[in-house]
């Protein structure tokens, strides 16, 4: 097979051949040769326990010595944050609430004129009707010291990518697995380093917090204009001159987008830090009525965080714009009249916490979903078992062993194989005779999946496939990256669980991007329907995601259909978003040009908007396949099996090796499904000259 | 009816000869909150019996399964209810290196067992004889399980307990683990709602017992040699083929509290609650709506009998 003699026969033939036809050829080849050889060699499917490295004791044992090294200088970095924590606290506790709701309005109006102020002062009106004050004000403590926290960590991670070009792609890897690796993976060990308390929250949701701000300081500094640094240089300062004074305040708007993305992300750790405890905020009060199934209330508790969230985001999108000033004198009147409302009525104020005028409303909203479930538990079931038998079940075990009696009505024999493999063949053949080569060998690779299913795939056919698509997509180099990153899995013994995994976020990827494209599309045609959507999505991604597992288990039950659910509503909501900015923003010059030539609306959508938009799609799915694997370990509260449910179990037993390394393998898997996809869209950038 | 009504064995408590110390009283004392009702009011009667005492006591949330750390650290001086069914490994590591010691038991009497709500009596007629089960299994099959009945079991960090009752007795159910207590509730929840089969493993005291009328399935009570002897029981071919095997409930401070508040580490160490006087408190907190410190003050209040004598052995 060497290159270098080539036979006058194939050559011309194989040189024909664009490289995705040969990828695909490879591994439809390594498909069919494993699958003949399964049930020769066991070890084909399931990788030995003879061949397992004890990894994970390992990580386990390197990672105590390593964190009872550090863990004093932790320890005393957490002293120190007790200080902030403790003031913010008390500042945000004690100050009555008039004040708090007044000096809100007037920064919403200082920001953004009378419908910002109206935002701010609405928003924390429900807070505080819906008497859980005192819990918000400890988790905006939480948030308003991580902030700064991450904003200072990320902002000197992507200066020193900037000004040192050599560890530019080591940081971007770095940023990486602070976001791809779940945080409930590295709890334990942050509780071992940090002690007990709200510090520990506040460390790991600046982790997670400040990648954001890191990529947009890098980017920002990128797009400065050579001409200004230029003129700095000139100017004759030194380097920390030229940065400080003049690249990083021209670099300001994109710096500010990373400021707000770094707030919603800390503000969705906040649930995350409940878990350990330390802190009566509002993340605890939702495990609490999470832990009772009450819907309504939990609700109630979640849409307090989507309160802050909103206000959060939309304020401090205001810095990300050069924005008009507003009258300053109406600030100063607002807070004038906060300051003598608050002092008129000191002493007469009632307790925040006994305030429940919302409580009839979760009351209600909670037993309307009882008497839904009680009404159509018959259709629910329905709906579950459809999905499960002819969907979610043959995808994990095959078309040969879910196929049976009383799932289908009968067995599957070789025979139905045999015509299944034939049937695929012949789609294939025809859709290679029209020319589409790659497309007729993807949907023989396809039929081979279904007959044996995602969780039971043989572990040297998912090598060879990542590495073929890796090829496609980008070269040998992230083909061989993925194929070693995964080994690592293959050799730590989390295989079967991995592959769980996978083959539940990618039933819930393959979902959220039919589904979701649809409704980008009809968003993208109807501004009505984005209207009704928006919002939808806002809530999705700021709502914690506990509150929607009882009504899904409500429904559905415990099991994998409820789980794959919970991934949908969150997952689904980049695909919305970026399917329809893709579509809308397609240049006026293009659809001009289509319409003189004659096109109609859905020749314009298909043949103009949609290849136009096709690489800011394939970064939606990028970004749904991140958040499904995210979503995976919150899963696994309502029961699956997979890595999602390994991180629990570690979490509960304290045990940091398991922890990490299923954390670790829960981001490679995220990794690599990121990597190829942005191989793609860069490829299909090019093509498009952009 | 074979009711586990365990008479917990009470060690004889090491004497309390003569007064002892209060130690540290301008420290307050550390008291863990965990995530459920009954918790709550475990503690916060200890708190109120520490306070009695002349102590300052604090009040912190922690998550049960991770608190142990903390513990160690002396940032939590005890929790009060710690299930021996369900605790994390840390909490036998951190014993080990002696940061954390147990306060004996709590004398709260629990039971673990199969269970359904009250209606699926009426979908298994034969129920709460655990041999129904076996003809009925089909009742309880779902898409996950078919051709088994469906067993909604523990969390997986809990255990496996109803699966190796499944397994022991030979009965044709699939145990599916539940991913949180969340799920668990949600279950009966729905089930009484639709007035659909479940079988799910469960415990008492817990509020949901009374809430949805959750009954257990009678099993052979269970002895030493069921968990040994495979020949022992209706199954002579497998272990676990009885009923569960009692949960111990009991306490745990920070090893430094004898020393730093002598008197105190004695009052926790001798508190006892038993279900009969924690089920009410729960049922007022979460079915009435009071809060956990006014349930609590009130209790105190009417059952200073139950109480007083542990304060005042400490402290004379």
């Amino acid at each position: 097979m060497s290159i270098a003699e080539p036979a006058p026969v194939t050559a011309p033939w194989v040189g024909r051949l664009t490289p995705g036809t040969r990828a695909a050829l490879i591994t439809l080849i390594a498909g069919a040769v494993t699958l003949l050889l399964a049930p020769y060699l066991p070890w084909i499917t399931i990788w030995p326990d003879a061949w397992t490295l004890p990894a994970t004791q390992w990580v386990d044992t390197g990672l105590g010595l390593v964190l009872n090294l550090i863990k004093p200088a932790a320890r005393w970095f957490s002293w120190l944050m007790e200080f902030p924590m403790t003031w913010a606290n008390f500042a945000l506790v004690s100050t009555p609430w008039p004040l708090v709701i007044g000096v809100v309005t007037a920064l919403g109006w200082y920001l953004g004129g009378a419908s910002m102020a109206a935002l701010g002062f609405l928003g924390l009106i429900f807070v505080l009707a819906s008497g859980y004050w005192v819990e918000s004000m400890n988790t905006l403590a939480l948030v308003a010291v991580s902030v700064p926290l991450a904003v200072l960590t990320g902002g000197a991670i992507g200066i020193l990518a900037n000004e040192v070009p050599r560890v530019k792609s080591a940081v971007q890897a770095v940023l990486d697995i602070m976001q791809t690796v779940p945080t409930f993976a590295y709890l334990t060990p942050l509780l071992l380093l940090f002690g007990f308390g709200p510090v520990v929250g506040l460390i790991a949701s600046a982790i997670y917090a400040a990648p954001p701000m890191a990529r947009n300081v890098i980017l920002g500094l990128e797009r400065v204009e050579p001409e200004i640094k230029e003129a700095a240089m000139m100017s004759g300062g030194n380097r920390l001159q030229q940065l400080f004074l003049v690249e990083i305040p021209t670099a300001r708007l994109q710096i500010m987008v990373g400021v707000n993305q770094c707030l919603m992300a800390a503000l969705s750790m906040v649930i995350i830090a409940a878990v350990i405890g330390g802190f009566n905020d509002i993340g605890w009060e939702v495990l609490l009525t999470m832990r009772k199934a009450q819907f309504g209330q939990a609700l109630l508790a979640g849409l307090v965080i989507v309160v802050f969230a909103v206000v959060i985001d939309r304020m401090s999108a205001t810095l990300a714009t050069d924005r008009r000033r507003f009258d300053a004198r109406v600030t100063y009147g607002i807070l004038g009249a906060t300051v003598i409302v608050t002092a008129l009525s000191l002493g007469f104020l009632p307790d925040p916490a006994t305030l429940t005028l919302l409580d009839p409303v979760a009351d209600s909203v909670d037993s309307s979903l009882g008497d839904f479930t009680a009404a159509n538990g018959a259709a629910l079931n329905t709906i579950k078992n459809g999905a499960m038998f002819y969907g979610l079940l043959p995808l994990r075990i095959g078309l040969d062993e879910a196929v049976l009696p009383f799932t289908w009505g009968f067995s599957w024999t070789p025979a139905m194989s045999a015509g299944l493999f034939a049937a695929a063949a012949l789609i294939g053949a025809v859709m290679a005779l029209r020319g589409n080569v790659v497309g007729g060998l993807v949907v023989l690779i396809g039929a081979g999946i279904l007959e044996t299913g995602v969780a039971q795939m043989p572990w040297p056919f998912v090598l060879i496939a990542v590495a073929a698509l890796g090829w496609v997509a980008s070269g040998w180099r992230l083909a061989v990256i993925s194929v070693l990153l995964l080994s690592t899995i293959l050799i730590s013994g989390l295989w079967e669980r991995a592959l769980l995994s996978l083959y539940l976020s990618g039933a819930a990827v393959f979902a959220c991007a039919v589904v979701g494209g649809a409704i980008g599309l009809l968003c993208a045609v109807s501004p009505l329907a984005w209207k009704i959507m928006r919002p939808i999505s806002d809530m999705l991604q700021t709502i914690p995601l506990f509150v929607f597992l009882i009504p899904v288990l409500m429904f559905f039950q415990i099991g994998e259909f409820s789980a794959f659910l919970a991934i949908c509503a969150y997952a689904i909501v980049p695909m919305i978003r970026y399917t329809r900015h893709g579509l809308v923003t397609t240049p006026d010059e293009l659809i001009e040009a289509a319409t003189s030539s004659g096109a109609t609306e859905w020749q314009i959508m298909r043949d103009v908007r949609a290849p136009y938009a096709a690489p800011t799609i394939l970064l939606g799915l990028n970004q749904t396949i991140l958040y499904a694997f995210a979503m995976l370990v919150i899963a696994a509260l309502i029961g699956t099996t997979g890595l999602g449910q390994s991180i629990y179990l570690a979490l509960g037993q304290a045990d940091v090796g398991l922890g990490v390394s299923s954390g670790a393998a829960m981001a490679i898997l995220a990794l690599v499904a990121d990597r190829l996809v942005q191989g793609f869209a860069e490829e299909r950038r090019k093509a498009l000259g952009l | 009816m074979k009711s586990l009504g365990l008479g917990i064995a009470l060690t004889a408590m090491a004497g309390a000869v003569g007064a002892t110390e209060l130690g540290a009283v301008d420290e307050p004392i550390r008291l863990a909150i965990n995530e459920w009702t009954g918790q709550h009011v475990t503690t916060h009667v200890a708190g109120q019996m520490l306070e009695a005492a002349g102590y300052k006591v604090e009040y912190v949330t922690a998550g049960y399964m991770n608190m142990y750390q903390a513990m160690e650290d002396g940032e939590l001086h005890a929790a009060l209810e710690i299930w021996s069914s369900n605790v994390s490994d840390d909490y036998a590591k951190k014993v080990a290196a002696g940061g954390v010691e147990e306060l004996g038991d709590l004398g709260l009497d629990a039971k673990e067992g199969i269970a359904y709500p009250a209606h699926v009596a009426d979908i298994c007629p034969g129920l709460p004889a655990w041999e129904a089960l076996r003809d009925c299994a089909q009742q309880f099959a779902t898409a996950e399980t078919i051709p088994s009945g469906r067993l909604v079991d523990y969390p997986a960090d809990w255990g496996t307990p109803g699966a190796d009752r499944m397994t022991g007795l030979d009965l044709p159910f699939k145990a599916v683990p539940a991913g949180s207590e969340g799920a668990l509730i949600a279950e009966l929840r729905a089930s009484t709602e639709r007035k659909s089969p479940l079988l799910i493993t469960f415990w008492q005291p817990h509020w949901a017992m009374s809430a949805y009328d959750v009954q257990f399935v009678d099993l052979p009570v269970g002895e030493d040699a069921c968990f040994n002897d495979p020949a022992w029981g209706p199954n002579p071919n497998a272990v676990n083929d009885c009923d569960f095997a009692p949960s111990r409930i009991f306490k745990a401070g920070w090893s430094g509290m004898a020393d730093k508040w002598p008197a105190a580490h004695e009052i926790l160490s001798n508190y006892q609650l038993s279900v009969a006087d924690q089920q009410p408190m729960m049922g007022a907190i979460d079915v009435d709506g009071g809060s956990v410190e006014e349930v609590v003050a009130d209790w105190m209040a009417a059952n200073e009998a139950k109480w007083r004598p542990v304060v005042d052995e400490a402290l004379h």
